[in-house]
């Protein structure tokens, strides 16, 4: 009889038994990693609280601006802020993987019968954790800034949706670009081009106020759509971006389909590692 | 009396020979680590390609603020946004060479320059030449590169001039500074360590927007923050023209910071000295 389960071939949910608790066993080392190298967290932290206050006093006359969506700039920075944080939190991930391709670490899970898709799934829901402990911290910080949602709760969910969706969508890119570069060459890329990225959109100004080169960019963007969804929540209710479905729906769209082309990427980049 | 004339004479020729050996490792020196910077383009381009396009971005995202109260008179943005983007390379160009200072403590080469009968100050002092340069230069590219998008110069040809030699001084007073880390911790990780810091010290300054347009702590921070007197310094050249208090506000404010900047490496190099 045991000799019949041991050799019977893994079903279905045998293999998706495998893959979670293959991922929750690497969301458990991920988490444990953050409690001992409080180091390696802490740029995940600073980078939004830094963006937050810098943009908010240094640009804080473009409220002025006729038309501004907001008057506090705290509200407009704030999800600016959380979103570059998010998206390096996502990066990040390509870091620690690299880290662990040069020092064996790597070999030592592909030797392991561990499912493949757990490499993934794991590192991204570690990454959901932290981004939402991040987001609650700027949270508190943007209100004792003088930071007012203008939709209630609704403001926050927003936000931390684009947060999660963003760290999601850079997650799966450092991922791939790790897995592809297997070394610290791909460390640049991954943060050169989500840098170039999140900054060719709406981050730092409305549309509107845009001009030139960067406003026919921007338009197009789909990352102005999240953009869009981070501050649905936290411009004034006469702006036309203010809270409804239709603001939030293209931000949403975005999310779904940048994250599916990323983790395809990475999951892609792992196979042939593989191979 | 002969005696003493000829003994005199040969001391005077020997502090010559010795000065102008000081002279020949010091140059020699300057030109490794002019050599070495622009041998590792990937150490350069950087700090070439990011200020030009926070530039470009900048042109175009705050292109329409230039009529806010408290802004200065401008032909565009990017006239204003000319210094901050100056002062913005010029900063990250300086830690690559005072992370390279670092690099040559690490790897042994520095105990090998002072176990040779080099010149202690040249060794400081050929490092900085390097980093002064790369200012110079990255200065004059920014210049040349932005002035096509309206990025004009009031003060015209002299006032191009000038604010190549202040870029080189700011090169210098930030390099000293960095290099003040280097000497201190011998350690490339710490001199990148500063980056965050630089990078804090230019954001709560007037680099990318008048202090008139800021209130409250900010206005407060970015009047005590010495980055504020870089770049508006370079900024009276660019919006004033070439008058006498825009060239000084140029030249004096980095030259001050250059030589205090000095005295604190060079105090850095003689404690590490003594530690040999």
């Amino acid at each position: 009889m045991q000799t019949i389960i041991s050799t019977r071939s893994i079903g279905d949910q045998d293999l998706h038994t495998t893959t979670m608790r293959s991922s929750f066993g690497l969301v458990k080392r991920s988490l444990i990693n953050t409690r001992r190298l409080p180091s390696a967290f802490l740029p995940s932290l600073a980078m939004p609280m830094f963006n937050m206050i810098a943009f908010s006093g240094t640009f804080f006359a473009i409220t002025k601006m006729p038309g501004f969506p907001t008057d506090r700039s705290v509200n407009w920075f704030m999800p600016l802020g959380l979103a570059m944080g998010s998206a390096f939190s996502g990066v990040a991930l390509g870091f620690s993987l690299i880290r662990d391709l040069e020092n064996g670490f790597y070999d030592r899970l592909r030797m392991s019968p561990t499912s493949r898709l757990s490499l993934v799934v794991g590192p991204v829901i570690a990454t959901w954790i932290r981004v939402t402990l991040v987001a609650a911290i700027v949270f508190v910080a943007a209100f004792l800034l003088g930071a007012r949602p203008t939709s209630g709760v609704l403001s926050y969910i927003c936000s931390l949706i684009a947060a999660l969706g963003i760290a999601t969508i850079g997650a799966g890119w450092g991922l791939g670009l790790a897995y592809r570069f297997q070394d610290m060459r791909g460390a640049a890329i991954m943060q050169l081009s989500i840098f170039v990225t999140m900054f060719l959109s709406t981050a730092q100004v409305p549309l509107d106020v845009m001009t030139g080169w960067l406003h026919t960019v921007a338009r197009v963007s789909p990352v102005t759509n999240i953009f869009r969804l981070a501050r649905a929540g936290w411009v004034n209710e006469s702006s036309p971006d203010y809270m409804s479905w239709s603001n939030v729906y293209g931000g949403l769209l975005a999310i779904v389909i940048l994250s599916a082309l990323s983790l395809t990427f990475a999951m892609r980049s792992l196979q042939q590692i593989d191979n | 009396m002969i005696d003493v004339a000829l003994a005199q004479k040969s001391g005077g020729d020997l502090a010559e020979h010795s000065l102008s050996l000081s002279m020949r490792q010091t140059f020699a020196l300057a030109k490794r680590s002019t050599l070495e910077l622009f041998r590792q383009p990937a150490l350069v381009v950087p700090s070439m390609l990011f200020p030009l396009f926070f530039a470009m971005l900048g042109n175009s995202s705050f292109g329409r603020t230039t009529s806010l109260p408290g802004f200065p008179k401008v032909d565009s943005y990017l006239q204003f946004q000319l210094a901050g983007t100056i002062t913005q390379g010029v900063l990250f160009g300086s830690v690559t060479g005072a992370a390279a200072l670092a690099t040559d403590i690490q790897n042994g080469f520095f105990d090998r320059l002072l176990a040779a009968p080099t010149s202690r100050t040249g060794i400081l002092l050929g490092r900085l030449a390097g980093s002064t340069l790369f200012g110079a230069l990255q200065t004059a590219v920014f210049v040349f590169v932005l002035m096509p998008f309206g990025a004009s110069v009031s003060a015209g040809i002299p006032g191009v001039l000038a604010m190549i030699v202040s870029g080189a001084l700011i090169s210098l007073a930030v390099g000293a500074l960095m290099s003040s880390v280097a000497l201190k911790t011998g350690s490339a990780e710490a001199v990148q360590g500063t980056f965050p810091l630089l990078f804090i010290l230019l954001f709560f300054s007037s680099a990318f927007f008048p202090r008139e347009t800021m209130s409250g702590a900010y206005q407060t921070i970015a009047g005590l923050n010495p980055i504020s007197y870089l770049v508006e310094g370079l900024r009276a050249l660019s919006l004033e023209g070439f008058t006498a208090s825009a060239t000084a506000r140029a030249i004096l404010v980095p030259l001050a910071i250059a030589i205090v900047a000095l005295g604190i490496a060079n105090s850095q190099l003689r404690s590490r000295l003594r530690k040999h």
